[in-house]
């Protein structure tokens, strides 16, 4: 885009935040510079930077100036609305933001949080990282598609994609998304899919391909209170079913989180430990190898050996 | 508020920097332009074309009395007669979304180290929920430990040359040990974090997974003795011929594997890579006979035997 065009963006920003009353396109025409031509030119300029602006998310206020002149509209950008406002804020606060905006370097969200970084550097507090504790998080969601399916999770729109499967067959979806949110490391799209008739959840990095948008905006109803980690934690990561297990003592540290033990000896700790998905523990157990031993219940106890045996005859 | 953002529209990017360096020159007056430039991600050439553009513009009249008046020539850059566009711009959707994103992550850690910042916290996020019309903040969440504690202990010993004891927590040996480190730098792969580090008891250069990192302080770097550290990252790659039963995406997983996936069939062999012949076995071994190990010959007899043990574990008691 030519400067001209920018410096004329620039003055008629300026020109409507500054006036106390609404400007009329003539005295628009008349004073601001950069509308040059035929009439009609200059009303093509107008529409197009009115809607520049507005692409910019910079709100500008329309009225009859007149109400003897109706077809003489005015327009002016309310100062209020154009500016950040987040009341007083201590320097303890705005290192908060910042170290929150600073959380997504490199991950998705990489660009808004620096332009949000710039915005609150301009208010003029100074950051007082001292009065905080050590504290540097980091947000590690890469997928391009973040950004995409917030939106359409906002205006309600259905996605279609490509999905991996279990098998690594490439599935075509077509989702109404509810939700995204982050268990474990990894994150999650919850929504409807629609050929299969019922709310199913999507691992980010398995969406091979870009999400489309299918439909327009509100082509079907979220429900507006979706809690989506809480939805994740039912179906994933519920821990419904209880275990008792030997761990060898010293050993088994990635499985300790969630134990609690109950007796131990010199060999092991015979510990109690919740689990959800029966396939994943069953993984865990297995790389644990001799040092954990599964006693109760007992369908799992006879999978284990029975994978066992599968392990010892597939290396026979 | 409209909210769309459409980026393709590339020369309204320049439009906004032109608008949001007003604000930001008003309160950093005499900000070295090469600072400046870096801040909002352009070269100085552009952001000195920028600076010129902004030195036409102003009120109605466009006399000396109306344009805003820039100085950049020294190399320091000076705003004034800008007041009309001195307050920075509202935040939009997405610069919303990342602020409060990032707060939750931080509030992760408040809740179990620093209960005094979580008022602060949840004020800040409920002032940011006020600039979006969406319901989006409260479906979108991150839910994950953010690990704030142990990075800013380490990001802090980077910036001051420091040390830090670890307790790290090393996957193939199964331990938890405690070392004393001097960390250097931060490193992502595959969305896993990294630090590089001095160890000071395999005295080498280290890579430290920051999620195994289970506590970290500052230290004096000292000569105390500690034992040997898992290594993630050095070293030679072993190479593993693998045959996959069904669950080839978690085999690709796993391994990290950079493989197209109609590329791999059930029952077909295929080459992998480990840094530790220890993490390979338990892998394999997690997959309970799905995946078998073909190569190294050596490496499938202990597999084998290890399994053979793990089972002679269920003959005896119930």
């Amino acid at each position: 885009m030519a400067s001209r065009k920018n410096e004329r963006l620039i003055n008629l920003t300026i020109a409507l935040l500054a006036t106390k009353r609404y400007l009329t396109k003539s005295e628009i025409f008349r004073t601001i510079e950069g509308y040059e031509g035929t009439a009609e030119s200059k009303e093509r300029m107008f529409e197009r930077d009115k809607d520049d602006l507005r692409r910019l998310g910079i709100v500008i206020d329309v009225q009859g100036v007149d109400p003897g002149f109706e077809d003489e509209p005015g327009y002016r950008i309310h100062p209020d609305i154009y500016s950040l406002n987040l009341g007083e804020l201590n320097g303890a606060e705005v290192a908060l933001l910042s170290l929150a905006a600073e959380a997504w370097r490199g991950a998705a969200l990489a660009a808004p949080a620096q332009s949000a970084l710039i915005k609150l550097r301009s208010l003029g507090v100074a950051s007082d990282f001292d009065a905080l504790p050590n504290l540097s998080p980091k947000l590690n969601v890469k997928s391009p598609n973040f950004v995409p399916l917030t939106r359409a999770i906002a205006d309600q729109i259905t996605v279609t994609f490509t999905y991996t499967s279990a098998q690594l067959k490439e599935e075509r979806r077509t989702v109404n998304p509810f939700g995204l949110g982050s268990r474990q490391g990894n994150w999650y799209l919850v929504g409807y899919d629609i050929a299969r008739a019922d709310t199913r959840t999507f691992r980010l990095d398995r969406i091979m391909d870009q999400v489309e948008f299918t439909a327009k905006k509100s082509s079907y109803r979220a429900e507006p209170t979706f809690d989506v980690l809480a939805f994740l934690d039912s179906t994933l990561f519920e821990k419904r079913e209880i275990a008792e297990v030997s761990i060898r003592v010293g050993r088994g540290h990635a499985l300790r989180g969630d134990a609690q033990i109950i007796s131990s000896d010199d060999e092991f700790d015979l510990c109690r430990i919740s689990y959800s998905e029966e396939s994943r523990f069953i993984d865990a157990i297995l790389w644990h190898a001799e040092d954990a031993i599964v006693h109760e219940p007992i369908h799992l106890r006879n999978k284990i050996v029975e994978r066992l045996r599968a392990l010892v005859s597939a290396h026979e | 508020m409209p909210m769309n953002r459409n980026m393709s529209h590339s020369g309204l990017e320049r439009t906004e920097r032109l608008l949001d360096l007003v604000p930001y020159l008003s309160t950093h007056q005499g900000i070295p332009i090469g600072e400046l430039a870096q801040e909002f991600g352009v070269t100085k050439a552009q952001l000195t074309e920028d600076l010129y553009t902004l030195w036409m513009c102003g009120l109605p009249g466009y006399t000396a009395l109306e344009l805003m008046d820039l100085s950049f020539d020294t190399g320091y850059v000076n705003i004034s007669n800008a007041e009309t566009l001195a307050r920075p711009r509202v935040l939009n959707r997405d610069e919303v979304l990342a602020l409060i994103l990032g707060l939750e992550a931080l509030q992760g850690d408040a809740d179990s180290h620093h209960i005094e910042l979580r008022e602060t916290i949840s004020q800040l996020v409920s002032k940011l929920i006020g600039f979006v019309d969406t319901s989006v903040p409260q479906k979108v969440k991150a839910g994950t430990r953010a690990l704030s504690i142990e990075r800013g202990v380490i990001e802090r010993a980077i910036n001051s040359r420091g040390s830090v004891e670890i307790s790290y927590h090393s996957i193939s040996r199964d331990e938890v040990s405690t070392r004393v480190i001097h960390p250097l730098e931060f490193s992502t792969s595959n969305e896993i974090d990294y630090v590089l580090a001095f160890c000071e008891s395999t005295t080498g250069y280290r890579t430290f997974r920051l999620d195994r990192i289970l506590d970290a302080k500052p230290s004096e770097f000292s000569k105390a003795t500690s034992t040997r550290l898992d290594l993630v990252g050095t070293g030679e790659k072993i190479p593993l011929t693998v045959n996959v039963g069904s669950r080839l995406r978690d085999v690709v997983e796993r391994f990290n594997l950079e493989i197209a996936p109609q590329a791999l069939k059930s029952g077909e062999s295929l080459e992998v890579e480990s840094f530790s012949t220890d993490w390979a076995m338990r892998e394999i071994m997690s997959f309970g006979g799905d995946v078998s190990l073909e190569s190294p010959q050596e490496l499938r007899r202990s597999l084998k035997d290890r399994a053979t043990r793990a089972l002679n574990g269920y003959s005896g008691s119930v």
